[in-house]
């Protein structure tokens, strides 16, 4: 399925990209920029990250993604029948299948079942399967997961995309309070909280909860290969704790503000499902009926991205592509080191 | 269970409590560089019943911070408590500060320093979110008054006694605690290098540990921001 606003896009300059982190344009990580889209009154207020408490209210509860990034690009030489094929071949893992099997993005077409991947002249690899409708390809190290990780670690790189031109440290790519490793990729709508905010936000009374949702990988390289929600699955995880905290918000009144369209995944799932924890392919478009969230914090995201058809669920199609046009006219930093919209 | 991270914890004061906090049933996370030291350490503390995750880590590069403290989330799920105890003394004899070469200073500095930073920076979000940790920084009686002939360690120690003071201050609406021990002099490789012509007896470091059981424990919920002295240390009556 194409993103349902594909037909409807709009042209984002260069420029607007985000190609360093905040830190490294002088700009602190909360002092990015915060669009409010209020989507009743339909007004819109441009203000400052940090300020993000003045539209909020106690009682309100903020859910927050602390899934860790990891290194998730390896190279390795391919192997067919022991004779060397191919060099420092890019391998993207995209999703932990169990211990020692994982979901992957090889960038080479020549690849074939059975292939062995040499990494680093450490660990090998088999390539077990292509998965169907998907370009991604199941592959089996061999090796347990206490050697695997510390090489993984050791070698691997964040997923840079092609408007980021420097090698940003793994450390740029983290939340300040991420601290359950797991995603392939930043889940970057919590980016740009500090600290100092979430208890200057807990002081005024409104709450903080964490879930989990490991991200896989947003972009497959080609377009024929469109991101499927539905052929994309990720791992979640919903403490109880959390789901406690929903009720009570919900009980209260207070409104509940998913940080990210990972948290809405995970947490509409759980509600849906009533399991707490395990493997989500939820899609989530303009007719999606929301259990949970009541509104999201998010970034700005390309055109093409299905992410958009998520925050259709919270907003008209139509005016959140004239807000983003607001934004765009207003040199709003698109991607991951970006400026942020929170739309309630 | 409670989970321990102890920084440098193949050698000296390191050792001893990962086999003390081993013997009392912590799951014990250890880094340090030399790999051979570590699976001795990993070794010993299995053997008295411990669940030990040894990685070799040099906690002065906050890659090698990552990796440590994400394979101890990843084996353990979260993280209890934390002894910075990874430190250098630098150069040995330990030349005065006229003579101090200024590479090694700011090498002595980066280690002792950097290193507490980085991996209780690393370690903090986990225990804020679980409002659950105990964080103790190793300090040394040249961190609290300056002494001739102790070089650039004694100025890295005083600031690991400001760190741990504006830490304990940040996280002061938490549960979180930060606190500081000065272990004194001990029959250790390090105070060999401080002192090479020693003709005195000097305790063994597993002879020290209870100040580090008892920060560990809940009995020292309500410390935080304080300064112990290990040596002198009395279940927690006595306290500087």
């Amino acid at each position: 399925m194409k993103s349902l606003l594909k037909s409807k896009t709009f042209h984002l300059p260069d420029d607007l990209n985000a190609t360093k982190p905040p830190e490294k344009r002088g700009v602190r990580r909360d002092h990015v920029k915060l669009m409010v889209t209020d989507r009743k009154a339909k007004s819109i207020f441009h203000d400052t990250f940090f300020h993000l408490g003045d539209y909020l209210k106690s009682g309100d509860l903020l859910i927050l993604n602390n899934s860790r990034t990891i290194p998730a690009v390896l190279k390795a030489n391919v192997f067919q029948r022991n004779r060397k094929v191919l060099q420092d071949v890019e391998i993207r893992l995209a999703r932990k299948v169990s211990e020692n099997s994982w979901d992957v993005l090889i960038l080479d077409h020549s690849i074939n079942e059975g292939d062995t991947l040499n990494f680093y002249n450490e660990v090998d690899a088999v390539v077990i399967e292509r998965r169907s409708n998907s370009p991604l390809w199941n592959i089996s190290f061999k090796c347990n997961s206490e050697k695997l990780y510390p090489f993984i670690y050791r070698y691997g790189q964040p997923i840079r995309y092609e408007y980021i031109h420097y090698p940003w440290e793994l450390g740029y790519y983290q939340t300040t309070f991420a601290s359950v490793p797991g995603s392939v990729e930043l889940p970057s709508a919590g980016r740009a909280f500090s600290w100092e905010m979430l208890f200057n936000l807990q002081k005024k009374g409104i709450k903080i909860g964490y879930l989990q949702l490991h991200t896989s990988l947003s972009y497959m390289l080609e377009d024929h290969w469109p991101l499927q929600p539905q052929s994309n699955p990720e791992y979640y995880h919903v403490p109880d704790e959390t789901m406690k905290m929903v009720e009570e918000a919900k009980l209260s009144g207070g409104r509940i503000i998913a940080v990210g369209t990972t948290v809405v995944r995970a947490l509409e799932t759980a509600l849906k499902t009533n399991m707490n924890e395990g493997m989500t392919n939820l899609y989530i478009g303009p007719d999606f009926n929301l259990k949970g969230a009541n509104g999201i914090l998010t970034g700005f995201h390309e055109p093409e991205a299905s992410h958009l058809d998520l925050l259709s669920a919270f907003i008209n199609t139509h005016y959140l592509l004239d807000t983003y046009n607001q934004a765009i006219d207003r040199g709003y930093l698109w991607h991951e080191f970006g400026d942020m919209n929170l739309i309630i | 269970m409670k989970t321990i991270v102890i920084t440098g914890g193949a050698k000296g004061l390191g050792k001893a409590l990962t086999l003390a906090f081993a013997k009392k049933g912590y799951n014990v996370s250890i880094c340090g560089r030399t790999e051979s030291a570590l699976e001795q350490v990993q070794k010993d503390a299995n053997n008295l019943g411990g669940n030990v995750l040894a990685v070799q880590a040099d906690v002065s590069i906050e890659r090698e911070v990552e990796t440590f403290i994400s394979l101890t989330e990843q084996k353990f799920g979260h993280i209890d408590v934390l002894i910075n105890n990874a430190a250098i003394l630098g150069p040995s004899p330990m030349p005065l500060l006229l003579d101090y070469d200024s590479e090694d200073f700011l090498n002595v500095l980066k280690v002792n320093v950097l290193n507490p930073f980085l991996v209780t920076k690393r370690v903090l979000p986990g225990m804020i979110q679980r409002n659950v940790g105990s964080i103790i920084n190793l300090t040394s009686e040249a961190g609290g008054t300056g002494y001739a002939g102790w070089g650039a360690y004694g100025i890295s120690k005083f600031a690991v006694e400001g760190l741990t003071e504006t830490w304990a201050d940040e996280v002061s609406t938490t549960a979180i605690r930060v606190n500081m021990v000065d272990p004194g002099s001990m029959d250790t490789h390090m105070h060999a290098l401080a002192v090479p012509d020693r003709d005195y007896d000097l305790p063994k470091p597993e002879e020290i540990v209870d100040v580090f059981l008892f920060l560990a424990s809940d009995e020292s919920k309500h410390l935080t921001g304080k300064r112990f002295i290990a040596q002198t240390f009395n279940n927690g009556v006595r306290e500087v």
